[in-house]
């Protein structure tokens, strides 16, 4: 199979499909204390194919969906095949990393998630997605951010940092937070190379920067960011065991910024990570090859080296993976789909009941369909984060994260 | 991005005692000065060696403590309150123009009249970008070669004419647009009309074009910046519209040259409407049609999906002249209509009825025109063009006012110039101060502008501009570059920023020398010194005041702030240590 080469790929491939590419480690609080939990959101941006990430196995809606995608299907014998979730289904090829991971039990996976709102358009879905307020966009903070006010044990003023983004323009979802960090990687992160001179400017920039108004605060902010990474980037980093990142993915790249933070005993309550290129309206790849694959292979091989690089913080961290919506059932001329509705989440963890698919498959007939065109929605996708944030950071009140959301009974993802 | 030296010595180490001030800790620091920390575009790896000894000891003032787990956050004390808005010519060049040179300032002072009349006459000056001799700027884009080549000869000579196996043939297709990023932010940093330059930041961002998405974007880019953008910045925006819709640029980079009635792509009309037109804010979702308000009079207040859909199909055969086998077709990159892929059944968009068979594009014509002068899409460009140049909370009543001028002068063939003048006119404009912040981009621009810093025209100083966080022309989805403080004010983007202001002051990157010590001339007393650079570079006391104290102590270095500085080392360390500062200040970063 073909490795993804990020410049040929923007350089030379069709115009659909290299929007929002690229990855990075878009944000990262800190808890009071060490030994929290941790919950990672992966947000994969342009729209997943969730059909061809759960294909129907089996029954009328294999036949739709065969029907609906001639060269775009996965197929269920023969090279490349489905890896089979259950009866229904199956689970495309690239992600076999993650096959392993749903076997051993830390993987569960929810067909068919999305929100109330129609939107197909991606900034608006990102928008609603993040802000968690679908069809309304006047919220002034993120749902990361009222995430971490809402499941808040110590006193403020004792977080050292709420909310590190490691990302230039930080997500909506980490919005309103002006203690929200951004960074790419580790690369540069300081003030300078020299301890003193590095002293120097920092005490400078800190006389400089002292002050209550926003722009202050967000100096301040990073100031102190700069200081804390200049102080854990300290030496080389040795993944645990047997965990191997890939080499030449930015996505593997941030997840191990990520690990390093969170074993330098800083305990990161939150980090949001993205990977764009999902928005395949041309030459997607098929029979469960090419583009859209080895974009599935670079998610799989990433969250299966996290997962096993975090070692004993497994138990303890949560990841949670989603996109702004899935894609239109029938292919379209270009051997590609456009936009869609319902997606699919995965939830991968040490303490997640995995190795089952949890919610409920709508089905594939006209009449089952949104909009006569797209796959439903069935289990909205703040039910599976209330339930995340329940069990395992303690969340009294959804209502204080989701405003106006009466939340679904709890699927029994998490143990 | 480039070598790196971290922690290597140049050999010009000098220490000397007594230069640890008020800011500074120790005393120590001179003999770090000089390291060439930033380098190769601003690239500054981090080196573990350096790192590894950088435990210090006794450090633990203002959160800087030695521990990686900081037990007392570096939580502000100092309550400053918002700074005080400055001076009308500080507002001026901050947000009509990408920052000042020197003189600028006095120039705006000694306009004739009072504030509003100097503000007038030199916006209307602005808006007359043809009338304002530019021939410091022009020798700087002498020799870009592919600057007015035609749209047609570009194809020809970037595209159609290279040699299957020209081993540079990829490097050749990209010339047209490495040219249009240099001449660009060339342009920024010398050019005397810079509200066209602002203006040509804006509709790049408001049209944008990724032009990296496929190779035959890359040879019609200068093209796209010259004949689509910037001939229309000032101009009509029915006509501007239709030009985007046409450029191959814009064809390929949302599909639009492929869309046909057997496989319609909707990407583009969705964009026009979305981004280019309507907005978001006008988007209804699923929806029927006749199920939005106003639409049994045919003036829909909103669109829908359907409204997308129906404007798809009035795109199709809206194409690229290029190496297609068919009759009338040249290869010459320019827009061709090609009628067999239209659908030529009757369709109906924001309630009007197009019926079939309409001559040639007329259905995407009538697309445009209803789009272009709907009240929608008045509003929505009044408020991204108020946000631009007065605020992140952009104030409604001029949004209203810009949104009506827009609609007024719809036909007008310098429509935006008066869309202009009512936000910049407004008392609002004026009044406005610290809603906003630079971008990098702005930040580079503005930093290189103040110090007189000579640049040269090579891809280094675009690798800053993406090192700072805004590459230019490198945002991929099609919504441009966010326009809200939020988005700038990340930690990697103010440490970017903070590394590059210093590097300039100091003059420790050999691509940007800026020469302070000559701008500084014989000033030698700290007082006169401090004063001198706060109001060459801000234009104003700084905020808050005691900042100025800072410098004048830290300057002084324990004594007398109007005893001069003796020793020319120190002095130099000194000064170019304050240009930095007063660069990577806040105040260097308010608009």
């Amino acid at each position: 199979m073909q490795h993804i080469n990020r410049r040929e790929f923007m350089m030379g491939c069709s115009a659909a499909i290299a929007a929002m590419t690229g990855s990075k480690l878009s944000s990262l609080a800190l808890a009071e204390a060490t030994g929290s939990q941790t919950l990672v959101t992966v947000f994969l941006r342009g729209g997943w194919d969730a059909l061809s990430v759960l294909p129907p196995l089996d029954g009328k809606d294999r036949g739709f969906y065969e029907a609906a995608r001639p060269t775009l299907k996965v197929p269920v014998k023969g090279e490349n095949k489905a890896l089979e979730l259950n009866a229904q289904l199956g689970l495309h090829p690239s992600l076999a990393p993650l096959f392993e991971l749903y076997q051993a039990g830390h993987l569960a996976v929810i067909p068919a998630t999305g929100m109330p709102s129609n939107t197909r358009s991606h900034f608006d879905a990102q928008e609603y997605l993040e802000l968690g307020t679908p069809d309304a966009r006047t919220s002034p903070s993120g749902w990361v951010t009222r995430f971490l006010t809402g499941t808040k044990s110590g006193n403020v003023a004792d977080l050292l940092s709420e909310s590190l983004s490691l990302n230039d323009e930080l997500p909506t979802s980490v919005r309103g937070n002006l203690k929200a960090v951004g960074f790419p990687s580790f690369d540069g992160f300081q003030l300078a190379d020299d301890a003193e001179y590095r002293k120097f400017l920092g005490n400078a920039l800190t006389r400089l920067w002292d002050g209550d108004q926003w722009l202050q605060q967000a100096g301040m902010t990073a100031l102190r960011a700069v200081d804390t990474i200049t102080k854990i980037n300290a030496g080389e980093y040795k993944p645990a065991s047997d965990a191997k990142y890939p080499d030449d993915s930015e996505f593997s790249k941030s997840l191990q910024t990520l690990a390093r933070v969170m074993k330098a005993g800083l305990g990161v309550r939150a980090a949001t990570v993205d990977l764009g290129g999902w928005d395949t309206h041309q030459y997607q790849g098929e029979k469960a090859q090419g583009y859209f694959g080895n974009l599935l292979s670079e998610l799989a091989k990433g969250l299966a080296a996290f997962f096993t690089d975090l070692d004993g913080l497994r138990g303890t961290t949560t990841v949670v993976v989603m996109s702004e919506f899935g894609r239109r059932l029938d292919e379209n001329a270009s051997y590609g789909t456009d936009h869609g509705h319902g997606s699919a989440m995965l939830v991968l963890g040490g303490s997640v009941a995995g190795g089952k698919v949890y919610g409920k498959f709508p089905g594939l007939a006209p009449d089952q369909l949104f909009d006569r065109a797209d796959l439903a929605v069935t289990t909205d996708y703040r039910t599976v984060l209330l339930e995340v944030m329940q069990k395992r950071f303690g969340l009294k009140n959804s209502l204080d994260v989701f405003p106006n959301f009466k939340p679904s009974a709890a699927l029994g993802i998490m143990k | 991005m480039g070598d790196l030296e971290a922690g290597q010595k140049d050999g010009l180490d000098t220490t000397k005692d007594g230069l640890d001030t008020t800011i500074p800790e120790p005393a120590t620091i001179a003999s770090h000065s000089r390291r060439k920390f930033l380098r190769a575009g601003g690239a500054l790896v981090v080196t573990a060696a350096v790192i590894a000894g950088a435990r210090e000891a006794n450090a633990n003032l203002r959160g800087f403590s030695s521990d990686v787990k900081l037990e007392k956050p570096l939580l502000s004390t100092r309550k400053t309150g918002k700074p005080a808005i400055p001076a009308l010519e500080i507002v001026v060049f901050n947000r009509l123009a990408i920052g000042w040179r020197p003189g600028d300032l006095e120039a705006f002072r000694k306009l004739p009249g009072n504030n509003a009349e100097k503000l007038r006459s030199w916006l209307e000056l602005q808006l007359g970008p043809e009338k304002i001799a530019d021939p410091d700027c022009d020798a700087k884009l002498a020799s870009l070669e592919s600057l007015s080549k035609p749209l047609e000869v570009a194809w020809t000579d970037y595209y159609k004419n290279l040699d299957e196996k020209d081993e540079k043939k990829y490097q050749k297709m990209g010339i047209p647009t490495l040219e249009a990023r240099l001449a660009t932010v060339t342009r920024m940093v010398y050019s005397k009309r810079q509200l066209l330059e602002v203006m040509v930041d804006f509709w790049h961002n408001h049209f944008n074009v990724h032009p990296e998405r496929d190779d035959s974007i890359r040879p019609t880019f200068m093209s796209y910046d010259r004949d689509v953008i910037r001939a229309n910045a000032f101009g009509n925006f029915r006509v501007m519209l239709e030009a985007v819709a046409k450029h191959p640029a814009m064809l390929r980079y949302l599909d639009n040259a492929s869309s046909n009635r057997a496989g319609p792509n909707e990407n583009y009309a969705r964009e026009l409407f979305e981004l280019h037109t309507m907005g978001a804010e006008n988007y209804r979702g699923v929806g029927r049609q006749r199920d939005v308000s106003g639409y049994a009079q045919g003036k829909p207040e909103a669109y829908v999906d359907d409204d997308v859909y129906e404007a798809t199909r009035c795109f199709t055969g809206w194409r690229i002249d290029d190496n297609i086998d068919e009759p009338g077709f040249n290869n010459t990159g320019q827009f061709a209509f090609f009628q067999p892929w239209h659908d030529r059944f009757q369709k109906t968009v924001l309630g009007r009825y197009l019926p079939p068979d309409q001559p040639s594009t007329k259905d995407g014509q009538d697309v445009l025109d209803a789009l272009a002068t709907h009240p929608g899409t008045a509003r929505y460009i009044a408020r991204k063009l108020t946000r631009r140049l007065i605020s992140d909370k952009p104030p409604q009543n001029v949004i209203d006012a810009a949104a009506k001028v827009f609609l007024e002068k719809k036909d007008a063939p310098d429509q935006m110039k008066h869309v202009i003048r009512s936000i910049v006119l407004s008392k609002e404009f004026a009044s406005t101060w610290s809603e906003k912040i630079k971008r990098p981009l702005e930040r580079f621009v503005s930093g290189l502008r103040i110090l007189e810093t000579d640049i040269k025209l090579n891809e280094d100083m675009l690798w800053t501009t993406y090192y700072m966080g805004q590459a230019l022309f490198d945002h991929r989805p099609p919504d441009g570059y966010p326009d809200y403080r939020e988005a700038w004010a990340s930690s990697s983007g103010l440490l970017r920023s903070w590394q590059f202001m210093n590097g300039i002051a100091q003059d420790w990157d050999e691509k940007y020398q800026s020469g302070v010590m000559k701008t500084n001339a014989n000033r030698r007393k700290p007082l006169e010194i401090a004063d001198f650079w706060l109001e060459r570079l801000l234009g104003r006391k700084p905020h808050p005041l005691e900042i100025r104290d800072d410098l004048i102590k830290f300057l002084a270095d324990g004594g007398d702030s109007n005893t001069a500085i003796s020793d020319d080392e120190a002095l130099k360390w000194r000064v170019q240590s304050i240009v930095g500062f007063i660069l990577m200040s806040p105040d260097f970063m308010w608009k």
